[in-house]
């Protein structure tokens, strides 16, 4: 009995475990999100600098493509709101986890209690 | 950080680790600090290089070959300036418009940098008191104060009144002294409300003691009509102890105007004094401290009754006024209540006296204004210190009294008897006040008319109990009041609401 316990216990909290890694990961991802927010918004301002004189170049692996001013505060604008929604689609995710991460924490609370009375019994 | 007990929230080792927490960020915070402030420098040093720049159109310089070669070459083109955006974003500008671009971004950085120091600060203060916290539970010498705040919910109308009329003896003594042993129970706990008896007797006791304080010293006048009150209260309360020498000095008090006082002694009467005047029991009790050193607080305005001393019991004696024994003898013999004084309501605030005393309009109970504003002074039971005024007054509620007095037998009756002689003693007290005021100028905080009603009323400080209505003094009718109102403080309270419906019928 006790033995089925653990198996049951040891099964749970690999469950968490693995919920608790994917948290992780969401965070982690949801942060290099922010930096490259903070990163786009400061290019969008710096652009608002410059004038239609300056010449504009994208990085595209190992060349400088040249770009419109326009066109470059277009997709600069565009790359914004996809981190923007990146950031809200891991956050949802993030909450998910957590509740699930929590439910685990019950269940594995529960658990580790029958175990300990079956333990005092036996 | 000794044994402490595991539970408590701050063990110590809880409050160790938590103190490494802090430390932690505050480590982090200042690390991060200092990066920034080195990419600030850069930048610094940077725009300086791009200011210099154009000023030569070309430079002869040592250009780095792979890691260990250099070779001589040409800068070019010095004004031009590919500045990377951001993002792998790219744009050429000239060497001014990269300046400006850097100092945008040091804009951005000195932004993070502020808000670092901020969250570096945040921790570190809590680091510090964290640390406090340890050393306060190893050495014990920083106790968590606690003040368990007593049942009184303490309702003030606007805000405490203080004390206008300089004392001159602090009032302190009354509130330290209080040490009051339970006569019959300990009422001086804060705020409790205890039996009446209690109250009564605490009041007493505080009363001797301010006796022995020989704080009577204030207005004499008034403390001394009052204090014929409270000797007589006194006098038939001696067992009883009852409250109404808290009332009567209440009403001194109100002269007086301690308010200060008159709250920490109503805190520690726990509210027993009855009537509006019950805040300024502290005065009260002084006045009659002072003088005589017998409890007696009299009225410049009014007649001095004949003043006996009565022994109150312990080492104290009270002056007795015939007066007042009169007036403690037809409410004994009005009311039926063996007591010499009726029963009082419970006040302890002076937040109270505002529910006790309630004036009646219309049959309604209507909240009693402060007695410091001109309107309340005319309900007041204190003594005026204005003379004639109050002598006046005294002679109309004394008659207004003694009929409340007959006709009020029972607390039915007797409330709206009671209400509506009130009204009628407000109505014409209305008017005194207002000559009253200037006149009693003189030391009391409360400058207003206090019109003591005659030597009746410190027996006939309101009591708790409305069932003894039957109080031909002011200060029973408005006991009463306080009583309808303040139902909730005493069972024997009728609600205002009560009272109205009795009145009704009536």
């Amino acid at each position: 009995m006790a033995e089925q316990i653990q198996k049951k216990l040891q099964g749970e909290l690999e469950k968490y475990q693995q919920l608790q890694k994917d948290l992780s990961r969401a965070v982690a991802a949801r942060q290099k999100l922010e930096a490259q927010l903070t990163e786009n918004n400061i290019v969008k301002e710096e652009l608002e600098l410059l004038d239609a004189t300056n010449t504009i170049f994208k990085l595209m692996g190992p060349v400088l493509v040249k770009q419109e001013m326009e066109e470059a505060k277009g997709t600069v604008g565009k790359r914004l709101e996809y981190i923007t929604g990146e950031i809200k689609r891991y956050e949802q995710q993030m909450q998910e986890l957590e509740r699930r991460s929590e439910q685990q924490r019950e269940t594995l609370g529960r658990l580790q209690q029958e175990l300990q009375r079956g333990q005092g019994k036996g | 950080m000794e044994a402490f007990s595991g539970a408590l929230p701050l063990s110590p080792a809880l409050v160790g680790r938590l103190r490494q927490e802090c430390e932690k960020v505050v480590t982090s915070c200042q690390e991060k600090i200092q990066h920034w402030k080195k990419v600030e420098s850069d930048y610094e040093a940077l725009q300086e290089r791009l200011r210099t720049l154009p000023n030569k159109l070309s430079y002869d310089i040592m250009v780095p070959f792979g890691p260990l070669a250099f070779m001589p070459g040409k800068l070019v083109h010095t004004n031009e300036v590919t500045v990377l955006l951001g993002d792998n974003w790219f744009s050429k500008c000239s060497a001014k418009q990269a300046v400006e671009l850097i100092e945008h971004r040091k804009k951005h950085v000195r932004k993070v940098l502020d808000d670092l120091q901020k969250v570096m600060k945040n921790f570190e203060s809590r680091a510090e008191f964290t640390d406090l916290q340890k050393m306060s539970d190893a050495a014990g010498d920083f106790v968590d104060i606690r003040e368990e705040i007593e049942d009184v919910s303490i309702e003030t109308k606007g805000k405490y009144r203080t004390a206008h009329k300089p004392h001159s003896k602090p009032k302190l003594s009354n509130v330290f002294e209080v040490d009051f042993p339970a006569n019959g129970s300990d009422t001086k706990s804060m705020g409790h409300f205890q039996s009446e008896e209690e109250l009564w007797a605490h009041l007493e006791e505080l009363e001797r003691q301010e006796e022995l304080l020989g704080e009577l010293d204030r207005m004499p006048n008034t403390a001394e009509t009052n204090g014929e009150d409270t000797s007589s209260s006194e006098e038939e309360k001696e067992d009883k102890r009852t409250d109404l020498n808290g009332m009567y000095r209440a009403e001194d008090c109100i002269t007086q105007g301690n308010f200060h006082k008159e709250v920490t002694n109503s805190d520690l009467f726990g509210g027993q004094v009855n009537g509006s005047t019950y805040y300024h029991s502290d005065d009260e009790d002084d006045i009659d401290v002072g003088d005589n050193s017998v409890p007696t607080i009299f009225f410049s305005h009014t007649v001095e009754p004949k003043r006996v001393r009565i022994n109150t019991g312990k080492n104290t004696t009270l002056k007795f006024s015939e007066k007042k024994e009169e007036a403690n003898r037809k409410r004994k013999n009005s009311s039926g209540n063996g007591h010499a004084t009726p029963e009082l309501p419970n006040i302890k605030t002076p937040a109270d006296i505002y529910r006790v005393f309630v004036d009646v309009v219309n049959g309604e109970y209507v909240p009693r204004k402060s007695i410091l504003k001109s309107r309340s002074r005319e309900n007041s039971v204190c003594s005026n210190t204005s003379d004639n005024s109050a002598a006046e007054f005294d002679d109309r509620q004394g008659v207004q009294r003694s009929i409340s007095c007959d006709e009020a037998t029972q607390s039915d009756n007797s409330e709206s008897i009671l209400e509506e002689e009130e009204e009628e003693e407000e109505e014409g007290q209305q008017q005194l006040p207002k000559k009253l005021l200037p006149s009693s100028g003189t030391t009391e905080a409360f400058s207003g008319t206090v019109i003591e009603k005659e030597p009746l009323s410190p027996s006939l400080i309101p009591h708790p109990v409305i069932a003894h209505p039957i109080l031909p003094t002011i200060l029973e009718r408005k006991s009463e009041e306080v009583l309808s109102k303040a139902s909730e403080e005493t069972p024997k309270r009728i609600s205002k609401f009560k009272a109205a419906r009795m009145q009704q019928p009536s």
